[in-house]
């Protein structure tokens, strides 16, 4: 599709240079913020004030030692790891059993509920913070990872059952029969062949609900108040208000917190890719 | 198969109970307490009827928050998803080095808001900040402000926080490009059209549904924008970045007025669905391509 250099006319070359220039500067844009707190991580606090676009001087990890000194960053960062996995691990096997069953049974109301399940996706959530809290609350689970993990689990529902829906779908019927014929009940049929089918499926809606768990704010700041149940987004406006003038130390929080999203999406990137597409195509 | 039928409820029941809890339950208490005075202090409810939304809209807050949320909308599903979609109009194409660019455009995207917010904190600091910074070295110094806390800068200083990264946007619209018959466009050329023409007058209308899509999610995102103000701006200087998300936190935290910020939370939930009717509207979604 694309023609060489030389077939193209002086316009096509100025628009060619022009669509690099272009494309050059998204990327710029996009990882430029991201390069300049990693940087400004290794500079000394003198050096960040003195001249804020200016290359370290030295790599010392001065900066992450206070960070990890100074605040409870660390053990946010395990909150973290704690509740955005337990509230993965369990919205992909609780709507992988949900959708395993709307993929395959046929039940009384099976249409209305898929709709009403599915419908949960429109909701903007900031409009339930206050009731959301008030569930929380009465079920006795305010400033608790259990409470965390519940509402971290339902909010990556309606993505969650689109996917793993579609990828049920697509697994054929003949694999299933073949076990119920060798006398294999429905909860063995479940786990034991066709969990193992969907493996694809799994990991899409695995990668895209850890990643937002491990990001998710707003719900975090109104649930949680003690250290016991804190997660990583919220260490770093701990930071920005209690430790003002340490930037260094800033800089290095800010880092540990994107490091590992950045890592997940290198590691699973078609992951991502082919769970946003799954999600948006079927709204 | 006798025992199949048992299980279907027992499969169904983890995730019909979230939904109860999450959702519905607390749909149906924004909805009813929206017409209650109900605050933290006195504990329970009494019915007012429409008192709170008629308090709402004589309600300044309340009306700049609408606005500014309304603008934030409009500029998100325009500008942002626009320049998502002439990303990915790029791209589709291949060019050298496509999926590096792919990439790293996402990244902005996946790292948490939190994060982006603290980084934008500092970015738009008076002091070392890289506006202020580059602005000084070009000598430009009388263009320096303190972006965020300025009210004439903090709107469009945070208003850039989110509207250059596209990545969603992009990678939504590169994926169902990808997927456009390549005979179609071969057609085209064929019959003497333009990069430029095939783009806009089959690209652009057969991308119809994901834009729609992608428009959508731009609007509800918009809609529930919370982190990245709260954390640059808390709504201020003033009220001047204060949006309905952050008034009902406000509204519900600091004042403990419960059925006021329900209240907010209705505007919101109606909010959203005029955005995606509008929308739906507009591009026809629902139609079937030819």
């Amino acid at each position: 599709m694309n023609r060489t250099w030389g077939q193209l006319t002086n316009r096509g070359r100025l628009l060619m240079i022009l669509k690099y220039i272009f494309l050059a500067l998204c990327v710029i844009v996009a990882l430029f913020p991201i390069v300049w707190v990693v940087m400004s991580s290794f500079k000394t606090n003198a050096e960040i004030l003195t001249d804020g676009i200016s290359l370290p001087t030295s790599f010392k990890f001065t900066g992450y030692e206070q960070a990890i000194a100074i605040s409870p960053i660390l053990k946010y960062f395990v909150n973290s790891v704690i509740i955005s996995s337990v509230a993965t691990v369990a919205n992909v096997l609780f709507l992988a059993m949900a959708a395993y069953v709307f993929a395959r049974c046929q039940f009384r109301g099976k249409n209305i509920l898929f709709w009403l399940l599915s419908l949960s996706m429109v909701v903007p959530m900031t409009a339930l913070l206050n009731p959301v809290y008030l569930v929380i609350n009465n079920l006795g689970l305010t400033d608790t990872k259990t409470g965390l993990i519940l509402v971290y689990t339902a909010l990556n529902l309606p993505m969650s059952l689109l996917i793993l829906r579609s990828t049920f779908l697509s697994i054929p019927r003949s694999l299933e029969e073949a076990a119920y014929v060798d006398g294999a009940g429905f909860v063995r049929t479940f786990f034991q062949i066709m969990l193992p089918c969907a493996k694809g499926g799994l990991a899409s809606a695995a990668v895209l609900a850890f990643l937002n768990n491990w990001n998710e704010f707003t719900f975090a700041l109104i649930l949680t108040s003690g250290q016991d149940a804190r997660t990583l987004p919220l260490s770093l406006s701990y930071f920005t208000s209690q430790f003002s003038f340490n930037y260094t130390a800033m800089f290095a929080a800010i880092t540990i917190a994107v490091i590992p999203s950045i890592v997940i999406f290198a590691l699973f990137q078609e992951q991502v890719v082919s769970s946003l597409t799954a999600g948006a195509v079927k709204e | 198969m006798k025992t199949k039928k048992v299980w279907i409820p027992i499969f169904l029941a983890p995730a019909v109970i979230l939904f109860l809890l999450i959702y519905a339950v607390p749909l149906v208490m924004v909805f009813v307490t929206s017409l209650c005075e109900y605050r933290l202090s006195s504990d329970h409810m009494q019915f007012i009827g429409l008192q709170n939304y008629i308090t709402l809209f004589h309600d300044a807050n309340f009306r700049q928050a609408l606005a500014n949320t309304v603008i934030w909308i409009l500029i998100h599903c325009t500008v942002h998803v626009g320049l998502g979609v002439f990303i990915a109009l790029i791209l589709y194409k291949k060019p050298r080095g496509w999926k590096f660019v792919r990439t790293a455009y996402m990244v902005p995207s996946i790292i948490s808001n939190a994060a982006m917010a603290t980084i934008f904190v500092n970015i738009f600091n008076p002091q070392f900040g890289v506006v202020n910074s580059i602005l000084t070295k070009l000598g430009l110094e009388n263009l320096t402000h303190n972006w965020l806390m300025e009210t004439s800068t903090a709107f469009p200083s945070v208003t850039m926080i989110w509207t250059l990264f596209a990545g969603y946007t992009t990678t939504l619209v590169l994926a169902e490009a990808l997927t456009v018959n390549e005979s179609v466009i071969e057609a085209a050329r064929v019959d003497g059209a333009s990069n430029f023409q095939i783009d806009v007058l089959i690209m652009l209308p057969l991308l119809r549904k994901i834009i729609g899509t992608t428009m959508v999610m731009a609007a509800t995102y918009m809609l529930q924008m919370f982190d990245l103000i709260y954390i640059t701006t808390n709504g201020g200087p003033g009220r001047a970045t204060t949006n309905l998300p952050l008034l009902l936190y406000g509204t519900f935290m600091s004042e403990n007025n419960y059925g006021y910020a329900n209240t907010i939370g209705v505007m919101i939930i109606v909010l959203g669905t005029i955005a995606m009717v509008i929308i739906n509207k507009t591009l026809k979604v629902g139609q079937e391509d030819y």
